[in-house]
Formats: C-alpha cells, structure tokens, sequence
C-alpha cells in the first residue's frame, strides 16, 4: 500500500515536471464530467466538457488526448456539440480524426475535434465525447476453475489526461455488481454501491496522470469474435445471401480444471458464473433461408424470431463456452434485393447494407465483409463512414464465364456501434443479365445440334 | 428524397410457374423434333425445319432451367 503510494507520487511529479513541455493554450476545459461504463466487456466513456477560449483568436478545433495504452485499443471516438437547455438540447455530430502531434509527452495519441463554427475568445461550447474500448478489462486472476466469479482489473486515471488547463473535473467508474474488490484512493475517492466517483479535482495542469486501478467483480459473457468473414453475394435475379464464418472465444479469465456438467446444470447460478452458452444476433426484417451450422453439420440449438423492424436469432453453440474455448460455426441467411439495391441519380447501382457483425455486445478483433457483385459489373467502390482497408478480388460461381468482382473491405477491433449503413457502388448494364440464360441455351443447343450431326452422317462404306 | 430500388425484371413469386410452364412446353417441342427424326426418311428431311426446332426447344429448355435454379434458392 505505501509502495503503491510512493509510486503514484513519483508519477504525478514526473508528469507535472512534463507540463513545462506543452505550448500556450488557446483552450481551458472549465468543467469535465467523465462517466465509465464498466458493465460489460466493451468499456464506454462518456466525457461532458465545457471548454473556453481564453486567447485572443478564434479556434476551430481542439485535441483530445488519450495514454499510448489505450490509443492501441480505442474502437471509436466520436464527438457532439451541445447547444440549448435542458428540454430543448440539439446535438450536433462533429468531426473527429486521429493526429500526431510531434511534442506530445510519453507518446500520448491524439485526436483532433473539429468544432461547427470556430470559437471565438471569450466563448465556451458544451462538447459531449463518447469513446469505446475493447480488450481493456484485464482478467485478475488469469485462471479461474468453474465454481469461482469473475474479477478483473481496468486501468485508468483518476484525471483526465488532457493538453488543457482542466479547473474542475470528477470521473465515475460504475461497475456491473456491488463486487469491488480494491480501487486505488487518490482523495476524494468514495464508492457508494456500483459507483466509484473520483473528484472533484480542481485546477489540473495540462497533460497530468493519477493512474488508478480498479479490481472488480465482472461476469457479463466476455464474447469475442476472433475472427469473422461476412460474404454478401448480390444476385440482381432477386436475393442477396450473406454468408457468414464465426471463429468465437471466451475472452476472459481462462478455465482451469475439470469442467463437472454435474455442477453445472444443478447450481447453474454459482457454477460457471462468467460462461455463457446463448448468443443473440440481429438479423434484417425480412430474411429467410437461415441456416447455422459448422464443420459436424446443422446445430438445431436456435430459434428464429421474424419481425417488422428486425429478426432475431437466438442461438446455442454446441457447449458452454468458459474461459478460452473457442466454437467456430457458419450462419447464413437471405434476404430479398430490392430492400438493399438502389439506382444512384448518376445511374449507377449501389447496395446499402450494415457494417459490422450482429451478434451483440460482441468485440470482433478482425473482420471482413466481401461484397460479390455481379458478373459484368464495372467500377466498384465502397463508401463508408469510417477508414476500412479496401481490397479487390475475383470469384468464380454458378454460370461465371470471367468471374465476379469481389469488394474486399478489412478492419480491426469492430464493436456494435459500427453496425451502420455503408454503400458500394457500382456501374452494370442490364443486357448482361441474359449471359445467364443464353449459356444455358446454347449448352441445350449444342445437345440438338450432336444429335442432328448423328442423325445425318453416313458411315455406310458401301454404296447403296 | 426516396432512393429507387431495382427488384428483379421478373417477379420472383413467378419463377416456380414460369419453369414448370418453359420446362413443359420445351419438352414438347423436343418431343416434335426427335419424332420428326425418327419418322422421316434420309430423302424427306429438312434441314432448316430440323434447326429451327432445335432453336425453339433449346431456348425455351433453357429458359426453363435458369428459372428452375432460381425457384430451388440456386440464385446464379
């Protein structure tokens, strides 16, 4: 407890030295609010701040900084300006894109706000920040048996690690349970039932870091996709079918020692309590055909439910998945085109489909949509709201004489809020269609044209 | 403003009985050609009647089997 202390003392001198570092501020965050969500494995941090312009000019963007430990597992980043009270709050979306900063001290990542309107000086704008992490809950202990819960640790710090001058700020931590085993108190730390509040801290210099560690109880299903590849295959004679291949694990604190089937079916709510054998994926309204199988064949544990907004499908791995098991399946389902294919102004098509996987609560740590377009489409590109790698390939199917275009879009550490629409577009002539049909005519065709040939050679060697 | 959709140029509810009805009437038409065929002669066939029955039941065999892979969920 005095090495921890002594420790923190180091590191908040150190820090404060650093403030030497960091250039004449135009900004001072006036008051900051910090609330994290640490329910489930997908930890959510919302920041209310009000920032000020003390310079003399006007300033169109500010810098949001985060520890080089975190930058490596931040999903999303986006930002909101609030205007108005109370009932009549209007929210407007702002851009946000990472930077690097040159001076930045212990290698801090950035990423740079751009305000509605510059702020001029002596004004102040209200910004609300939500930022997602994924991987950030460490398991402590790495290895439980069946009977023990979950405990993890999250680190983080107590002060909002910022290049502004922050005059008044609190941190909220709130966990899933009552469970807290420890949280590192830097004064005025109090916790009252699932609330850990951290504040409020008055005048922060810029760049200042208390590290706090909080170790608590967490047994919500640590769900994490290894590995997705989703494959959208348009047909314009009618469907699009999505294909998609799972490779799913446990990501929490490893299972050791035997598992008892026994113990776990009898006193389901001790035994296993961090497992998870159920997963939910939303699925558009109007599918049909959906099948979920693996490498042994069908797995008949899932149910189906249809509706007018959206489908769902509850399904069950074939076992209980604890602590670093891994299942690997298939589902796949169809759904009709004329929800998801359009006609652009300029007359080109394009599909209008989801990103991102649809199982929820789920962190994918690579995923990959390939979108099949049609034999004789030209000039494919993709539109999507944030940075994809973008690939082309080649795929051969049903009827294919040169092969069909494959948009290949990539990317790393997906969570549910990049469940948004993107776009691919795309030229195609509709006299292309019927390569199909007159494959199929000309195969029945040439039958005809074999028979005839037989019909009317003479092999006869003798003159009649 | 409203985006147009593109469906496909034949109702899809349509495809089982298109192919039943493309597939039957193909069959029939390579029904007349191989009778006609086997019935006549070296002497009285005709070469340009033969090729247009082979055109006509080709395309309407063909026809009936993209819709037939269309109706079975095969979406080429």
């Amino acid at each position: 407890m005095a090495a921890r202390i002594w420790i923190l003392a180091v590191v908040v001198a150190v820090f404060l030295s650093l403030s030497a570092f960091s250039s004449a501020q135009d900004l001072q965050i006036v008051n900051a609010e910090r609330r994290i969500d640490l329910s489930s494995q997908i930890v959510k941090a919302f920041l209310t701040l009000k920032v000020e312009n003390i310079g003399k000019d006007p300033v169109a963007e500010m810098l949001l900084a985060f520890p080089p430990t975190q930058i490596k597992h931040l999903a999303m980043v986006q930002a909101l300006a609030i205007t108005g009270k109370k009932k009549k709050k209007t929210y407007l979306p702002l851009d946000v894109k990472p930077s690097e900063q040159p001076d930045a001290p212990n290698d801090a990542g950035f990423f740079i706000v751009s305000f509605a309107t510059p702020l001029g000086p002596g004004e102040t704008v209200k910004l609300e920040v939500l930022y997602i992490l994924t991987h950030s809950l460490e398991p402590f202990p790495v290895e439980i048996t069946q009977s023990e819960s979950q405990l993890v640790y999250y680190h983080d710090s107590a002060v909002i690690l910022s290049p502004y001058h922050i005059k008044q700020q609190t941190t909220f931590f709130k966990t899933p349970s009552t469970r807290v085993e420890s949280f590192t108190s830097i004064e005025p730390a109090n916790r009252a039932g699932k609330e850990i509040k951290y504040g409020p801290y008055e005048d922060r210099t810029p760049y200042s870091y208390t590290p706090v560690i909080v170790h608590f109880e967490n047994n919500s299903p640590f769900a994490v996709v290894e590995e997705l590849v989703r494959e959208i295959e348009i047909s314009h004679w009618g469907s699009l079918q999505i294909t998609e291949n799972y490779r799913l694990t446990h990501g929490g604190a490893r299972h050791k020692g035997v598992f008892s089937r026994v113990d776990y079916q009898s006193r389901r709510s001790i035994s296993g309590a961090s497992s998870f054998n159920a997963l939910l994926a939303v699925l558009p309204p109007r599918v049909n055909s959906v099948y979920y199988r693996d490498d042994i064949g069908n797995i008949s544990t899932s149910h189906l439910r249809t509706g007018f907004r959206k489908s769902e499908l509850e399904f069950e791995p074939r076992y209980p998945l604890f602590g670093g098991w891994k299942a690997t399946f298939i589902i796949g389902y169809r759904v009709p085109l004329e929800d998801y294919l359009f006609e652009a102004p300029d007359d080109r098509r394009y599909l209008n489909f989801t990103f991102g996987c649809p199982l929820v609560e789920t962190i994918v740590n690579k995923l990959t949509v390939k979108v099949v377009l049609p034999e004789g489409s030209k000039d494919p590109s993709a539109v999507l709201p944030f940075t994809v790698n973008q690939d082309l390939q080649v795929k051969y199917s049903y009827l294919d004489i040169v092969g069909r275009t494959v948009v290949v879009l990539q990317k790393d550490n997906v969570v549910p809020t990049h469940n948004v629409p993107f776009q691919v577009y795309y030229t195609f002539k509709p006299i292309y269609m019927l390569a199909e049909p007159f494959m199929l005519v000309s195969a029945f065709f040439f039958v005809f044209v074999a028979s005839l040939a037989y019909v009317h050679i003479d092999l006869n060697i003798a003159k009649k | 403003m409203a985006a147009k959709p593109i469906a496909s140029p034949i109702p899809v509810a349509m495809y089982p009985t298109l192919s039943v009805f493309t597939l039957a009437i193909g069959l029939v038409i390579t029904a007349f050609f191989f009778i006609y065929e086997a019935t006549s002669s070296r002497k009285n066939r005709s070469l340009v009647k033969e090729l247009v029955t082979a055109a006509v039941a080709s395309v309407f065999l063909g026809f009936g089997s993209l819709f037939l892979l269309l109706a079975s969920g095969v979406y080429v």
